[in-house]
């Protein structure tokens, strides 16, 4: 009887627990009259280590900046830099300590498509608004309210490689080596919607699981396909490697890779081999004279630590430039949503960005209602392994193969 | 030595041998009942997970724990029912009610087809051919249209009738039901034949068959009951987060599965709940750790995130050197002390 009256006493009290409200949340999470809380999930301990630390350095900076001139609309930035692992497991912690735990009002970035595919039912219950890199098409068409991509995705890079391609030559026969996974097979659908859209086509398709490192099957396909260019859907480990096959065999084939490969670690990595070895990417090299560039530099150097960071030709820039543009998207979509801040407010601020300028470091920001990726745009780069540098050969231009 | 001395086979088998231990489930399920309003929406996040990862968990102790049979494919099993119950959902709008077992009885039914190598398999190789098993099933899962390799796919939200499962706190209740369910069946399958004929294979398979134990029938049921488990873990872990990806389903998980039950304790289900608790709880720890080092040492915070991993790693390897019975030793240490105290034993 006394136990029964023991357990029936501990449900009453659980049950009317349940009836009692339970904290009182603020009227919009990570909003105050003075702070606004922003979200940036970079990879620090994961295979994408190499990746986040400039990733973090942009945003740090261009939110010290920003707080110094008095934040947006009285409010100052509260960065919260997460480290997201890269992986969809790690991913969703991350996310999850950031909205639930500290309560962030948006994730300006997310580093890794597949962890950003992992946490879009988190920041769609919470309303929270997203900007994935490493961004897959399929983040904005057809597209997700809470979703914004300030970055040409790979499916657009491809396409304006392959055009690029038969505007050299018309009649190129061209092959493709990728990563078979979300990143290598988009950079393949972009490449063959374009060869389409130009009646040719890419004549020989090589996958190649991650981690690979000895491309001499690949290159022999490739060979005995006769190929004059060959597209690489590869990161930089996998890039060397054939730049450096490609050397052993003396062969005189051309190669057009993406732009997660053009870093300085690529010149250490293949030296002379990396000489003439292009690119397609939406970012102007670090060292050029360009508006935007000057302007991330003069900030790098009053908030950040140049010498390590944008003064050191080891540092890779277009990470920091690309975390750069992100920043610039967040911070603008604050500025148009006014001083009523909140997760609707904001959408619609993100959403009227119109061609914003960013100097020539990358192309202008635009998102609309029914456009939620920044850029199709992207231009050619080639290497010059003397210098040890990038050279633009082909200006920023939007594909013409069509993007949705 | 402490314990009751039981006088009859009936009470050697009571699922709740004493009075203290009903009391005691009684607080923790009065506990359970009333936790959630006093923990924040990110603190009762940790605990759905843990509450899954035990699921999963008490389903690879019947295996590795019970029978002695060693898998690296855990991971896989989860993910076979993680996308049966997306597909059938998406694809086929079955509702919930259905989706939940099938996903249970789809890993069971491909765990059995890997309980079959098993017959000729022991130790290393067996180890083997469930790695074997998980790649292919990530191979599957990357390439097959369905599923939409690596960028994953949406999972319909938990409905039954009218009722949508939705909020953290929702899901809290919801999965700790099948936590509870999950333990009671695992209780009871350890106390039966079919638990002590596992025991029976996993000290010795060949004093096990003389003694007219199948060894074909219970291994192979082995595997099929961890699968199941694993097959409704994977389901739920699916309609918690509402989208699944290949990724999260990798090697890493089933060696995560293999450490709960070692730093639990083999063969226990106590084991199996404190394991799961552990290192699902490990990260979050490491977070809490994290943040609150920012506060008054930033460079000290940087240092946690660089050795996360690592940190980790020295957790496990600590508790295997210190307490190799895992947490149900420690648990069983201290029951004694406590039931003998102030003498030692």
């Amino acid at each position: 009887m006394r136990r029964r009256a023991l357990f029936l006493t501990a449900l009453l009290v659980g049950v009317s627990m349940l009836a009692v409200p339970g904290a009182w949340a603020a009227d919009v999470r990570g909003v105050t009259d003075t702070s606004v809380k922003i979200g940036c999930l970079v990879d620090l301990s994961g295979p994408g280590k190499y990746g986040g630390p400039p990733i973090a350095d942009a945003f740090r900076d261009y939110v010290a900046w920003v707080n110094s001139e008095g934040g947006v609309h009285g409010r100052k930035i509260d960065l919260v830099v997460e480290d997201n692992g890269i992986l969809p497991n790690t991913t969703l912690q991350a996310a999850k300590k950031v909205i639930l735990k500290d309560g962030v009002f948006a994730i300006g970035f997310n580093l890794g498509s597949a962890g950003a595919s992992a946490i879009l039912p988190l920041c769609e219950e919470h309303k929270v608004a997203l900007m994935p890199h490493g961004a897959n098409k399929k983040f904005y068409d057809p597209g997700n309210t809470w979703v914004f991509v300030p970055h040409t995705v790979q499916y657009s890079m491809a396409c304006r490689a392959v055009e690029y391609i038969v505007k050299q030559d018309p009649k190129a026969k061209i092959g493709i080596i990728y990563q078979d996974d979300g990143f290598g097979r988009e950079g393949l659908e972009g490449a063959e919607a374009a060869a389409e859209f130009l009646k040719t086509k890419i004549v020989k398709a090589a996958p190649y699981k991650v981690g690979t490192i000895d491309f001499s099957p690949h290159m022999s396909t490739m060979k005995e396909a006769d190929v004059d260019w060959i597209l690489l859907w590869t990161y930089l480990p996998q890039s060397a490697a054939i730049l450096k096959q490609k050397a052993k065999m003396a062969w005189d084939v051309k190669l057009l890779s993406n732009n997660t490969t053009g870093v300085p670690p690529l010149f250490a990595l293949a030296k002379e081999h990396a000489d003439g070895y292009m690119l397609v990417t939406p970012y102007a090299p670090g060292y050029m004279d360009l508006p935007g560039i000057n302007k991330a530099k003069e900030i790098n150097k009053k908030f950040g630590d140049y010498d390590k960071q944008l003064g050191n030709p080891m540092y890779p820039d277009y990470l920091y430039l690309a975390a750069w543009g992100y920043a610039t998207a967040v911070v603008e979509g604050l500025r148009k949503a006014g001083k009523d801040l909140t997760p609707e407010s904001y959408v619609k601020g993100l959403e009227s960005i119109k061609d914003h300028d960013m100097g020539g470091m990358c192309p202008n920001i635009t998102f609309g209602p029914d456009r939620h990726v920044s850029s199709f745009s992207s231009m050619i780069l080639k290497a010059d392994a003397k210098k040890a540098r990038f050279e633009i050969i082909d200006p920023i231009e939007d594909p013409k193969t069509p993007q949705r | 030595m402490g314990g009751k001395f039981k006088t009859s086979y009936k009470g050697d088998m009571a699922l709740f041998q004493t009075l203290w231990v009903k009391v005691w489930l009684g607080i923790l399920a009065a506990a359970i009942v009333v936790c959630p309003q006093f923990l924040s929406t990110y603190q009762i996040s940790i605990l759905n997970e843990m509450a899954i990862a035990i699921i999963g968990a008490l389903g690879l102790n019947l295996l590795i724990g019970y029978t002695g049979q060693i898998s690296l494919g855990h991971g896989a099993f989860l993910a076979i029912g993680a996308y049966t119950t997306a597909l059938a959902a998406g694809e086929l709008n079955l509702p919930f009610i259905v989706t939940l077992p099938l996903s249970g009885f789809m890993a069971a039914l491909l765990g059995m087809v890997v309980g079959v190598p098993a017959l000729r398999l022991k130790g290393l190789y067996l180890a083997l051919g469930t790695l074997a098993f998980g790649f292919i099933v990530d191979y599957i899962l990357f390439h097959w249209d369905l599923t939409q390799g690596d960028m994953g796919m949406a999972v319909n939200p938990v409905q039954i009738g009218s009722w949508s499962v939705q909020t953290e706190k929702e899901f809290f209740y919801f999965i700790a039901c099948f936590a509870a369910l999950a333990t009671l069946c695992a209780k009871n399958i350890a106390r039966s034949k079919i638990g002590r004929n596992f025991i029976a294979i996993r000290d010795r398979d060949i004093a096990a068959e003389a003694m007219g134990i199948s060894l074909a029938k219970y291994k192979i049921m082995a595997f099929g009951l961890s699968s199941f488990y694993a097959g409704i873990a994977g389901a739920l872990v699916a309609h918690y987060q509402k989208w699944i990806v290949p990724g999260s389903f990798d090697l890493s998980l089933s060696i995560a599965y293999i450490a709960m039950i070692i730093l639990g304790g083999l063969g226990t289900v106590l084991g199996s709940i404190l394991g799961a608790i552990l290192i699902t709880g490990i990260p979050h720890g490491i977070i809490y750790a994290t943040d609150v080092a920012k506060e008054s040492y930033p460079a000290l915070s940087g240092l946690i995130v660089d050795f996360k991993l690592g940190i980790f790693g020295l957790i496990v390897v600590l508790a295997l050197l210190f307490e190799p019975q895992g947490l149900a030793g420690i648990y069983r240490r201290a029951k004694v002390y406590w039931k003998t105290w102030p003498f030692k034993y």
